[in-house]
């Protein structure tokens, strides 16, 4: 038997921004607190991409800086605070003065929306949103929700669209160099939301190697098959947690949450902490390496 | 000592916050799967499984099933939630097959707005097409309500906050009245329950409408319905809010030490 040689995927995190074009779908991964790609946040803004529109269920400063970046123009999603602190600062400045519009959807039907698109069905059924505003309403999408009569039992179900974005964009716990990734911890939406994407990125804490993944076939929640590209990003997704890898940054959310109550106060945090940074590395290197390591996840707790 | 602990705490040995936490713990029954957010919802049932319901199995929309948490968490999707979990799945799971596939007994949810019939606002403050504030949006609160099989609300007391009609429905409660969750296809019971600053709402069998169940200590029927925008069924005799023991209040500080949802009260016992 001929071996075969492992597919290298590996880019960089300043290569994966300039894959996504001006105007392109991204599913965006993670889930409250737990894993979003903020490095890709930052690249993104870095980048200064411009109309990009975002599907996601709940997610919190990852997508509060890309709609004050003026990024992102429109988000299909369920959920954004800053939970437990307050409102998402700059995406209600954004809302107030237009330039980002909200489709609003629940977590489930999300959810449910990145199965659809990673099943290659066009819709997908659900008992949520059935009489309330969340179908009576909406805001730039005419084919937002419809209720059938199932034909089957003649019971009432609520239909939504599958989702085909352009891009998904996880950030995973570990992944091999030819894709294949594994996840500590809840998963949120990230196993349907990988497989919807035309293409998808995935971001990890650590690349391993290909006999580690491959001596645990089954610890790998998203296969290479499904992954275009692999990028290495320690610490990617701080201030937020990565289970078993590290805990939130309390301070630097409060901070990040009081400072961009005013535009100016966000303009600047955007330049202290993302423009005014080259990249990533420069990023960790301005928080210091003393406060991630007290973030460092203590076993057997994973925060 | 060990009777002390059984007996009521006396008005200004307690916070409100703390009464309202009491009050959710009380809502869960042992053996009860039940399904909540952050703040007072979590602490509550946090401590109804160090009280009368060990056996409760709590589940975090992100994925957490039966979590035994020892440390109060920020989000819904904190790793401090999966400490001694049975599993650590993800929202289709949570919210798809456990939830919506009608496991789940006991829902609670937060609202910025209620309504007579139970319908909640967690979307928007104002017009529609102008809203004065953006809150947060459904989540999974939508999902919750839709299909668990009944659900206490939490939330604050105020007349811009029990309206006539809401700026905008995120959440269904029994929608016009009587029929009407059965009509529209939705599978779960409803809220049976609503906790505020103030008092306790329950939900008129009939009618499907609010109604008066108990008042707070130190709180009059007057001064609930000064604080009321909706018209609420007020039953002609109405008890008091079984206040605190301190044997609750004693094991309720302990889930919160830092006071992180609950402030400490300063000369609290």
């Amino acid at each position: 038997m001929v071996e075969a040689e492992v597919e290298d995927k590996r880019i960089t995190l300043d290569e994966a921004a300039k894959l996504v074009s001006d105007g392109a779908h991204l599913f965006w991964g993670g889930f409250g607190f737990q894993r979003p790609p903020m490095a890709f946040a930052h690249e993104l803004v870095r980048q200064r991409k411009r109309e990009l529109t975002i599907y996601t269920c709940g997610s919190e400063i990852d997508i509060d800086i890309l709609a004050g970046a003026r990024v992102v123009s429109k988000f299909e999603l369920a959920f954004f605070a800053i939970e437990g602190i307050g409102l998402a600062p700059n995406i209600q400045r954004r809302i107030r003065d237009g330039s980002v519009q909200i489709e609003d959807y629940t977590n489930l039907a999300m959810a449910l929306r990145f199965l659809g698109g990673a099943l290659g069905v066009p819709f997908m059924p659900l008992k949520s949103m059935l009489g309330t505003d969340l179908i009576a309403k909406n805001r730039f999408r005419s084919n937002k929700v419809k209720v059938i009569d199932c034909p089957f039992t003649g019971e009432k179900v609520a239909l939504v669209p599958s989702v085909k974005p352009d891009f998904s964009i996880i950030h995973a716990s570990r992944v091999d160099m030819e894709g294949n990734a594994q996840i500590d911890g809840i998963k949120g939406e990230d196993v349907e939301g990988a497989r919807a994407g035309k293409k998808t990125i995935v971001l990890a804490e650590e690349i391993v190697d290909v006999e580690f993944t491959r001596a645990n076939p089954d610890l790998t929640v998203i296969p290479n098959i499904y992954v275009t590209y692999v990028v290495e990003c320690p610490w990617g997704s701080y201030p937020m947690m990565v289970y078993n890898y590290y805990d939130y940054d309390m301070e630097h959310i409060r901070m990040y949450y009081q400072q961009c109550k005013t535009e100016e106060g966000w303009q600047k945090y955007c330049e202290e902490y993302i423009t005014g940074v080259e990249n990533h590395m420069e990023f960790l290197k301005k928080i210091g390496f003393e406060k991630l390591l007290k973030l460092r996840a203590r076993k057997p707790f994973g925060y | 000592m060990e009777m002390s602990k059984k007996e009521h705490a006396k008005q200004g040995e307690y916070s409100t916050l703390e009464l309202m936490a009491v009050c959710g713990a009380r809502a869960i029954k042992n053996g009860e799967v039940v399904f909540v957010g952050t703040g007072l919802p979590m602490v509550a049932a946090m401590l109804a499984k160090r009280l009368h319901a060990p056996k409760a199995k709590i589940v975090y929309e992100a994925g957490f099933i039966d979590s035994n948490a020892i440390d109060i968490a920020l989000s819904i999707a904190d790793s401090r939630l999966e400490y001694r979990a049975s599993a650590a799945i993800g929202l289709i799971e949570t919210l798809g097959m456990l939830l919506q596939g009608g496991r789940v007994d006991v829902g609670f949810v937060g609202a910025a707005q209620i309504d007579e019939y139970g319908n909640l606002n967690t979307t928007y403050i104002g017009d529609f097409e102008n809203p004065k504030v953006r809150l947060p949006g459904s989540g999974g609160g939508n999902d919750i309500v839709s299909s668990a099989k009944r659900i206490v609300v939490i939330m604050k007391h105020e007349k811009r906050k029990t309206v006539k009609k809401l700026d905008y429905m995120t959440s269904p409660g029994y929608l016009d009245g009587p029929g009407a969750r059965e009509r529209t296809g939705l599978r779960g019971g409803g809220p049976t329950l609503v906790v505020t600053n103030l008092c306790q709402m329950d939900f008129d069998k009939e009618t499907k409408r609010i109604r008066l169940a108990t008042v707070h200590p130190g709180v009059t029927v007057e001064t609930v319905l000064e604080n009321t925008g909706f018209d609420l069924i007020v039953p002609e005799q109405v008890l008091e809010t079984e206040p605190p023991t301190y044997e609750e209040l004693e094991i309720l500080r302990r889930v919160d030490p830092m006071g992180i949802y609950i402030p400490r009260q300063q000369g609290e016992k």
